[in-house]
C-alpha cells in the first residue's frame, strides 16, 4: 500500500460535517415499510416500463419495471404485497415518472430464508453481466448509470484500471465507509467479478484519508494479492475528491508516479456500494431492492447508517432514528453539497439516495445575497479551474455561448463555488442553469 | 409535487432551494467589518498623538462616508450601510489625512469616494477604483497644501512629516553623507526626547560592543512618534491589525509581502540615484516606515473589489505596485506615491485578470493534476 499525497492540489472546500460515533456508523436494518413507493426512474437514462397494475400481487424482489432499451435498468418490488396505485409522480429532482405504490402483505420469499450461493467463478462473462443487468444494479455513488452499461463488453475495449471508489461522495455521509468496514469480503468479490467481466489488468481500491488507516486491515489480505493486480491507495478526502473523474485522475497520477504512464487508458470507476450490489446480484440472484443510507443532520436525534428498502418513506427513516428534535428547516435527499431539498417527508428512498438529512432552522439559513466583491474565493474553490463569478455574470447577461467558451461545460455542479462565496451568490445553481440552456440550444 | 403517502401528514414550511445546502461561515459584510475593526488601533494611535483635531478628521470622514452611502442607497431603494464597506472607506480616508487638514477636505474626499467612485458605478463590487483612494487622490490634487498640514506629535517638535522633511533637505542641497536619518539629523530635524534616550542606551549598551551605532530617529520611525497622516504612522499597530486579517484569511499575506519586497528591492538598488548618492543607497528602511506604504500594502492593495481574482494575478499586480510606488515616491511630485500607485494598479486589474485566467481542467479528458 502506497500513501498518496492529498490529490486535490487546487480547489475543493471543507464543509462542516455531522460526525457519527463508531456505534452510530454500524449498519442497522430499518423496519420493513408498510407502503413502498417505487418509481420506474431511479437511474440515469430512460424510465423502466411498468409491468404491474393496481390490484396485482407482487413478491419481494419481483420485477415490476422492465428496462426500456439499453440505457435503462430493471426495477423490482422491495416488499411483498399488493399494488395499490400506479401513477405519475415528480421525483426529488423534479423529473416525473410512473411510480407504483405497494402495500405490505403476504410472505417474504427472501428475507430470513437460507440463501443458495452461486459459484460465480464458474459463470461465463456474459452470464455474469446478464445477472447484473437483471438485478437492476446502478451506480450507487450518485451517478446512477446502469452498471451493465459501464461493464458492457465491446469489441476492442481494453480496460486498464477497474477502480473501486471508497471515498464518500459528500461530507456527513458514512454509508460507504460503514459498508467497507462490515462487508469488505463481499466488496472484494464484487471487484473480482467486475475484473473478470472487463478483463481489467489492474484493480485499485481508493480510500479517503481519515478512514484509510482504520480500513486497511479489512482489505489487506485481498490487496496484497499482487498477482491479480490488486492495489489500494489512500488520497485526500477533501470534497469533491469522491467525484468519479477526480478518483480516476488520482489513480492515473499514482500510476504515473510509479513510472507507468497510462495516457488515454480506459478506467472504469465503480462505487463500493455498487460493487456490493454486484456481488449480491451474482452470488444470490438478489435484485437491488435495498441500500445503505446515512440518516443525519442537526435535527435528527440519533443519526446513523440504515439499510433501507427502496420505496421507504423519508419520514419513516427519521422515526427510526429517534425522530426529529425540532421542526426541520430543510430536508435533503443525498448529501449537503449536491443533494435535492424536498418539500415534504413523503418522498421515497430510491436507489440513488445515499443520505437523508434534516437540517435545523439555523443550518438551513443562508443569509442575504450581497454583490460580488471579486474576492476570488469561488475561483480558489473550483476544482476544474473555472472562474464561476465570471461565468455567472455571462449567464445572467444571456451569453451562454461565451460562458461555454470559457469552460462552462467542465462544471460538475459540485457546489464548491456557492459554498465558498462570502456574498452568498447561488453560483452553482446559475452555472447549472447555464449548462442546461446551453445543452438545449445545442440540441435544437 | 409528489402526492402524499396515504398515512402521515408532513410538517409545514420546508425550505426548498437548489444545492448546495451549506454555506461557508464568512460573509462579505463580516469581511468588511473586520477590516474596519483592524484599522482602529492605528487610527486610535493617531488620535492619541494629535488629539482632538485628529478625532474630528476621522469622525468627519467616516460620518460623511456613511451618510453618503445612506443617501445614495436610499435613492436606489436598498440600504447598504450594513455591509460595512462605507465604514472602511470613511476610516481609510480619515487615516490618510494629516490631522491639521480643514474639515471640508475629508468631507469632500469621503463624499467623492462614495458617491462618484463607488455608487455611480453601481455600488459595492462594481467600482473599478478603491473609493477611499479615489477620494484621497481627489483631495491631493484639489487641496495639495491642506494635505500637508501635519501637526507636531503631542504638541511638541516638528510639524513636518519625515518624508517631506527629507525632500526639503535634498532640495536645499544639504544632503551630506550617511544614511537618510543622518541627513535628516544634519538638517536639524527634531526627534523626540524618548528617541534620544532609547537610541543612546542601545548604542552604549549593545551596539558599542559590536562597534556599530544607530542614528537618531530610529525609535521614532519604528514606533510612529513622528508627524504624518493620522492612521499611517504606527507601523506596529497596523501590522497587528493586518496579522489578524491574515490569520482569518480576510486578506492574502502574499499581496502585501510581494508589494513591500518589490518596493524595497527597487528602492535599495536605484533609490540613491535621484538623490545623487549612487547605487545601492536608497535608505530603504526609512522609506519602508514612512508615508502610507504599510497602510496601503496591507489595507488598500488587498481590497478584493479592485484587485485581480486569482492569486497569480494579485502577485503580478503587487509586484507592479512596488515598482510603481518606487517611481512615484522618488521621482514624483506628490511625495508619498502610495495612493496614486494603487489607484493606477486598480486600473490595470481587469487587464491582469484577462491574462491570468486559470487553466480549465476538463472532466472526462484526464488532463488533471
Amino acid at each position: 500500500m502506497k500513501r498518496q499525497q492529498p490529490f486535490l492540489s487546487t480547489g475543493g472546500v471543507t464543509p462542516p460535517s455531522v460526525n457519527l460515533s463508531p456505534g452510530a456508523q454500524r449498519i442497522t436494518n430499518a423496519s420493513v415499510p408498510a407502503f413502498a413507493l417505487i418509481p420506474m426512474l431511479q437511474h440515469a437514462g430512460t424510465p423502466a416500463s411498468c409491468l404491474v397494475r393496481p390490484g396485482d400481487r407482487v413478491q419481494e424482489g419481483m420485477l415490476i419495471g422492465k428496462a426500456d432499451g439499453a440505457r435503462s435498468a430493471n426495477v423490482h418490488s422491495s416488499i411483498p404485497g399488493t399494488v395499490v396505485r400506479v401513477d405519475r409522480r415528480a421525483g426529488a429532482d423534479g423529473t416525473v415518472s410512473v411510480a407504483a405504490l405497494v402495500e405490505l402483505g403476504g410472505e417474504f420469499d427472501r428475507t430470513g430464508k437460507p440463501r443458495a450461493t452461486n459459484d460465480w467463478e464458474k459463470l461465463s462473462r456474459s452470464d455474469l453481466l446478464a445477472r447484473i443487468r437483471a438485478a437492476g444494479v446502478v451506480g450507487l455513488g450518485g451517478g446512477l448509470v446502469p452498471t451493465h452499461i459501464k461493464l458492457a463488453r465491446q469489441p476492442g475495449r481494453q480496460v486498464a484500471f477497474l477502480i473501486a471508489n471508497g471515498i464518500e461522495c459528500e461530507p456527513s455521509l458514512y454509508a460507504d465507509v460503514s459498508l467497507m468496514r462490515e462487508r469488505s469480503r463481499e466488496i472484494v468479490t464484487g471487484m473480482r467479478i467486475c475484473q473478470k467481466i472487463l478483463e481489467a489488468a489492474n484493480v485499485v481500491l481508493v480510500i479517503g484519508q481519515p478512514s484509510e488507516e482504520e480500513l486497511i486491515p479489512f482489505f489487506k489480505e485481498a490487496f496484497d494479492d499482487i498477482a491479480r493486480g490488486f492495489q489500494m491507495i489512500g488520497v485526500s478526502a477533501r470534497y469533491p475528491q469522491g467525484h468519479e473523474e477526480l478518483v480516476r485522475a488520482s489513480v492515473l497520477a499514482h500510476a504515473a508516479s510509479n513510472g507507468v504512464a497510462h495516457d488515454g487508458s480506459e478506467c472504469v470507476v465503480l462505487n463500493v456500494a455498487t460493487l456490493f450490489a454486484v456481488y449480491e446480484a451474482v452470488a444470490f440472484d438478489r435484485p437491488l431492492i435495498e441500500r445503505c443510507v446515512t440518516v443525519t443532520g442537526g435535527a435528527v436525534r440519533r443519526p446513523g447508517v440504515l439499510k433501507v428498502r427502496v420505496g421507504t418513506r423519508v419520514g419513516d427513516l427519521f422515526e427510526e432514528c429517534g425522530g426529529l428534535s425540532e421542526a426541520p428547516g430543510k430536508i435533503v435527499l443525498g448529501g449537503p453539497m449536491r443533494g435535492a431539498s424536498i418539500s415534504s417527508l413523503d418522498f421515497p428512498v430510491t436507489k440513488g439516495v445515499s443520505g437523508v438529512m434534516a437540517f435545523t432552522q439555523a443550518e438551513a439559513r443562508t443569509g442575504p445575497e450581497l454583490p460580488c466583491i471579486r474576492c476570488g474565493a469561488c475561483v480558489e474553490a473550483c476544482p476544474w479551474g473555472l472562474v464561476p463569478t465570471r461565468l455567472h455574470k455571462l449567464i445572467q447577461r444571456g451569453d451562454v455561448t461565451a460562458a461555454l467558451a470559457e469552460g462552462l461545460s467542465s462544471c460538475t455542479e459540485c457546489g464548491c463555488c456557492s459554498f465558498a462565496c462570502p456574498s452568498r451568490i447561488p453560483l452553482a445553481d446559475s452555472l447549472r442553469r447555464g449548462k442546461r440552456s446551453g445543452a438545449l440550444s445545442n440540441n435544437g | 409535487m409528489a402526492e402524499p403517502h396515504p398515512d402521515v401528514a408532513s410538517p409545514p414550511a420546508l425550505a426548498v432551494s437548489p444545492a448546495p445546502h451549506l454555506r461557508g461561515l464568512v460573509s462579505s459584510a463580516r469581511l468588511n467589518w473586520s477590516v474596519a475593526c483592524c484599522l482602529l488601533p492605528a487610527a486610535a494611535w493617531g488620535v492619541f498623538l494629535f488629539g482632538l483635531p485628529a478625532l474630528r478628521v476621522l469622525g468627519m470622514a467616516a460620518g460623511v462616508s456613511l451618510l453618503a452611502e445612506l443617501i445614495t442607497s436610499l435613492a436606489w431603494g436598498r440600504i447598504t450601510v450594513r455591509d460595512g464597506s462605507a465604514m472602511v472607506t470613511g476610516l481609510l480616508v480619515g487615516m490618510l489625512m494629516p490631522p491639521g487638514v480643514p474639515l471640508y477636505v475629508p468631507a469632500a474626499a469621503s463624499a467623492f469616494g462614495i458617491m462618484v467612485v463607488k455608487q455611480s458605478f453601481g455600488g459595492l463590487g462594481r467600482n473599478w477604483m478603491n473609493p477611499a483612494l479615489g477620494g484621497v487622490v481627489f483631495a491631493l490634487f484639489s487641496w495639495s497644501d491642506s494635505m500637508s498640514r501635519w501637526l507636531p506629535v503631542r504638541g511638541a517638535g516638528s510639524a513636518v512629516a519625515p518624508l517631506a522633511a527629507l525632500r526639503d533637505a535634498f532640495a536645499g542641497g544639504k544632503a551630506g553623507s550617511g544614511g537618510l536619518l543622518a541627513v535628516l539629523g544634519a538638517h536639524g530635524y527634531p526627534w523626540s526626547a524618548t528617541d534620544g534616550r532609547v537610541v543612546t542606551w542601545v548604542n552604549d549598551h549593545v551596539l558599542s560592543l559590536l562597534g556599530a551605532s544607530l542614528p537618531r530617529g530610529v525609535f521614532d520611525m519604528l514606533v510612529g512618534t513622528v508627524p504624518g497622516g493620522i492612521g499611517e504612522i504606527s507601523v506596529p499597530l497596523l501590522l497587528i491589525g493586518a496579522a489578524y486579517l491574515i490569520v482569518r484569511r480576510v486578506i492574502r499575506w502574499q499581496v502585501p509581502v510581494t508589494y513591500l519586497v518589490t518596493f524595497c528591492v527597487a528602492a535599495q538598488l536605484f533609490g540613491g540615484l535621484p538623490m545623487g548618492r549612487g547605487w545601492l543607497a536608497g535608505g530603504v528602511l526609512f522609506q519602508l516606515f514612512s508615508g502610507s506604504l504599510v497602510l496601503g500594502a496591507f489595507f488598500m492593495a488587498t481590497d478584493p473589489v479592485t484587485s485581480p481574482l486569482t492569486l497569480r494575478g494579485n502577485l503580478i499586480l503587487a509586484a507592479s505596485l512596488g515598482v510603481l510606488t518606487f517611481f512615484l515616491r522618488y521621482f514624483g511630485t506628490l511625495g508619498d506615491g502610495v495612493p496614486l500607485a494603487i489607484l493606477l494598479g486598480n486600473a490595470v486589474a481587469p487587464l491582469i485578470d484577462r491574462f491570468t485566467q486559470p487553466r480549465v481542467r476538463s472532466a472526462g479528458k484526464g488532463v488533471i493534476g
